[in-house]
């Protein structure tokens, strides 16, 4: 049975600029928003746009990630054609390979594909957090008669160096592509996020695994060859909230975007376009008599008896009395103890904060840096974690790091 | 392979004392009854069961099935969606008895084939009016040993006072347990005498061929209460042992019970009690993360994800998807799901059904013995 539409969703980046919370899972899993996963985003919007096939390509401490997506039943893609499949890089007659390039991932994966005949294939990447309706890009893509279509944002003129541009003509049409340049001619965006005619990405594949010089990246191989060869390349503007969280200070900042949807456009009480994600099966949250919360977002399975302002607190976390949680992005299952003070930072999962310990600072000046807590990490008695730490190790009691 | 433990077979009564809580149960079973922020009652046996390896249970339904029937699905969220035993739901059998059963015996009796097609030894059987983290394999194992024909589970406390009350009307009886050593030699039923009591829990461990041979005989003869007329006419013959269970037990008998039992769980204690065990097991909604924004004040109180807080809540238990307008008071409430409280409105002892708007500006009062009751989709 052919499908129209197949997702292959990228995920098997190490995110090592996400230093201490990708030790021991794949950025896609990396927790986000309370009571979600980076992945959820992106499977939640196949599944809202009708995409009930999604091949996710892992490699990098996929277990978290296997686990996670278990059979795919959380986001209703545990179906009896298609569903979500893990496809790690495997043993073939002719040797094994790790995945190369994003290109090269998908390359690997052909057979899986051509299973379900898709005419067309979207390219997903699993380190933004992104509301789309995938079936109206889709509709785009066929309005143009297209044979590649890019996801694009427009950003403000002066950062538009640090991005990959489309240069488009009016009718949308790109006729350049410029990879960070220094002087851009465009300020569109790519999201990294594709649809192609299968028959034109398989060609392109192939060729392009032939080449021993190619390094197999969509960005620097795939998109540069579809455009020597003048294939027929459109740029479809998407306008709503879209951030790579692929620092620590991008996820930081997109989880505090989530406290004031009003203003940020990431609005996660959307009946109409649900983000769906595996529960934890804990019971409703318990807020203590002289607990104070201020704007801030609590989850499942939370004892809260201290002071929370303006943080997000993911399912089953303790914050004792007296202890203060500010700024802050506290993971599932971590223990904030009595007059721990935790301010403008990142807490892993499973950490312990004991008591009178303090992480992070509100910044001063110009400083941006977020404090960043590996999981499972016990910060001692008293000890202090600096502004701009990254923690991956016990911190002693009295210790300052 | 089956070990020791897997080998029992549950049965529910999801509408056993719907009568204790006519209000609540207008459109819904006793089992469905919203409870403890997120749960419906009959998730604490279910997931009592699959945490003690009973994975085939059968549930007998009366009436008013319909919202427990959507709660339960295919049984997936319980682990229950399975090829061999799994979730079975047993409707009214229309073709055979216009009536619908009143008592257990005729439950069982519109079953009786399936509990003969089936391989487990044991049977378990409860209702869904208690919320209790219960380990059955506990249960079993005591049951084994004792070498008992029919092990009933029961709690030393008072009779409550929603059982006593309306007993004259009540078809719902409950039984109160006289022992020597552990076997029971007397049934009491709907005693009302004051003092701790070993008071029935109505859970009960019986051979699987036992239990077929005294419903068919109880059948034939037109009784209807196994309690009352197979049970207790008989703990000469039979071997009827208690098993005392000394854990958190949340029993519902009337509004008040039904509102007092949630409001324990705003003590850390009784929390600790009912959750830390096993996983209880509920049908997920996929609502986001709670809100607190603004000048929301919040103390004391339990709240399940979804919800959107502006304004102030004291004391009280908060369903899942609740929206608290900005200005509103609530205090010493119990709102259940998807209840919506409009700005500068003025809640104190109030239990709001699910879908309940109360509009801005408004003011509802009741007492800590009678909390004031909104039915489901009420607009106030």
């Amino acid at each position: 049975m052919a499908k129209e539409m197949i997702a292959m969703l990228l995920a098997g980046g190490q995110g090592s600029r996400l230093y201490a919370l990708t030790q021991k899972l794949a950025k896609p899993a990396v927790p986000f928003g309370g009571k979600y996963r980076i992945i959820d985003f992106p499977l939640s919007n196949c599944v809202n746009s009708g995409i009930d096939t999604v091949g996710v390509c892992t490699q990098y401490q996929p277990l978290v990630l296997n686990e996670y997506i278990g059979n795919g039943q959380p986001w209703d893609l545990d179906r009896l054609h298609g569903g979500v499949h893990v496809l790690p890089p495997y043993q073939k007659a002719s040797g094994s390979d790790w995945y190369k390039g994003t290109a090269n991932a998908i390359y690997q994966n052909i057979p899986f594909i051509e299973r379900y005949s898709p005419k067309y294939v979207i390219i997903l990447s699993g380190d933004q957090i992104c509301k789309q309706d995938y079936s109206d890009f889709l509709r785009f893509h066929k309005e143009k008669n297209a044979e590649f279509s890019v996801a694009v944002m427009e950003v403000p003129w002066d950062e538009a160096s640090r991005f990959g541009l489309m240069v488009t003509d009016e009718d949308d049409r790109i006729n350049a592509f410029q990879e960070k340049p220094k002087n851009p001619k465009s300020n569109l965006a790519s999201m990294g996020i594709y649809i192609f005619n299968w028959d034109i990405l398989k060609k392109y594949l192939t060729e392009d695994e032939q080449d021993p010089n190619s390094e197999n990246d969509f960005g620097k191989n795939i998109i540069p060859n579809l455009l020597k060869d003048n294939r027929r390349m459109y740029a479809y503007h998407f306008n709503g909230y879209w951030k790579d969280v692929g620092t620590i200070s991008s996820l930081w900042e997109a989880n505090m975007e989530v406290l004031d949807p009003e203003h940020s456009g990431i609005n996660l009480f959307d009946d109409d376009w649900k983000i769906y994600s595996r529960n934890a099966g804990l019971p409703g949250h318990k807020i203590g008599v002289d607990a104070v919360l201020e704007n801030s977002m609590v989850t499942d399975g939370c004892r809260i008896d201290g002071t929370v302002k303006h943080s997000v607190i993911f399912s089953g976390v303790t914050v004792e009395k007296g202890a203060v949680v500010e700024d802050a992005v506290v993971m599932g299952g971590t223990v904030i103890r009595a007059n721990a003070v935790v301010r403008h930072c990142i807490i892993a999962e499973n950490v312990v904060i004991r008591e009178n310990a303090v992480v992070g600072a509100m910044p001063e000046g110009d400083e941006k840096a977020v404090a960043t807590v590996g999981s499972g990490v016990t910060i001692g008695i008293g000890a202090k974690v600096g502004p701009t730490a990254m923690v991956r190790e016990d911190v002693k009691d009295g210790e300052e790091v | 392979m089956m070990n020791s433990y897997d080998d029992a077979l549950g049965i529910i009564f999801p509408n056993s004392y719907d009568s204790l809580v006519p209000q609540l149960v207008t459109e819904r079973s006793m089992a469905s009854i919203p409870f403890g922020a997120r749960y419906r009652m009959i998730d604490f046996i279910l997931s009592s069961m699959v945490n003690s390896d009973i994975d085939n249970i059968a549930i007998i339904v009366r009436q008013n099935y319909h919202s427990l029937m959507d709660h339960l699905g295919t049984g997936r969220e319980w682990d229950l969606a399975r090829k061999n035993g799994g979730l079975n739901i047993f409707p009214p059998y229309a073709e055979k008895t216009v009536k619908v059963y009143t008592g257990r015996v005729e439950a069982l009796e519109s079953i009786l084939l399936f509990l003969r097609s089936q391989k487990e030894k044991y049977v378990v059987l409860t209702d869904a009016n208690l919320a209790v983290n219960f380990d059955f394999r506990e249960m079993i194992r005591r049951h084994t040993e004792s070498g008992a024909d029919i092990t009933i589970a029961y709690q030393r406390t008072e009779i409550p006072e929603g059982l006593i009350r309306p007993n004259e009307i009540a078809q719902d009886l409950y039984y109160t347990l006289a022992l020597d050593g552990t076997r029971v030699n007397k049934i009491y039923m709907n005693q009302t005498t004051p003092g701790i009591k070993n008071l029935a829990m109505n859970i009960y461990i019986v051979d699987r061929e036992l239990l077929i041979d005294l419903i068919n005989t109880a059948y034939v003869r037109g009784m209807s209460y196994f309690e009352r007329d197979i049970i207790a006419d008989r703990l000469d013959e039979l071997n009827v042992q208690g098993y005392e269970y000394d854990g958190y037990v949340a029993r519902i008998t009337d509004m008040k019970s039904y509102f007092d039992e949630n409001m324990k769980l705003l003590d850390d204690r009784n929390l600790d009690a009912l959750f830390s065990g096993n996983t209880i097991y509920t049908k997920i909604r996929d609502d986001n993360p709670t809100r607190y924004i603004g000048n929301a004040v919040a103390k004391n109180v339990m709240v399940a994800d979804g919800c959107v807080i502006e304004g102030t809540i004291e004391n009280s238990i908060l369903f899942r998807g609740v929206k608290i307008g900005k200005g509103a008071v609530v205090k010493n409430c119990v709102l259940m799901q998807d209840t919506v409280v409009g700005e500068k409105v003025m809640l104190d002892h109030v239990i709001t059904d699910k879908n309940v708007t109360i509009s801005a500006g408004k003011e509802l009062v009741g007492t800590a013995s009678f909390p004031v009751y909104a039915e489901k989709y009420r607009k106030i």
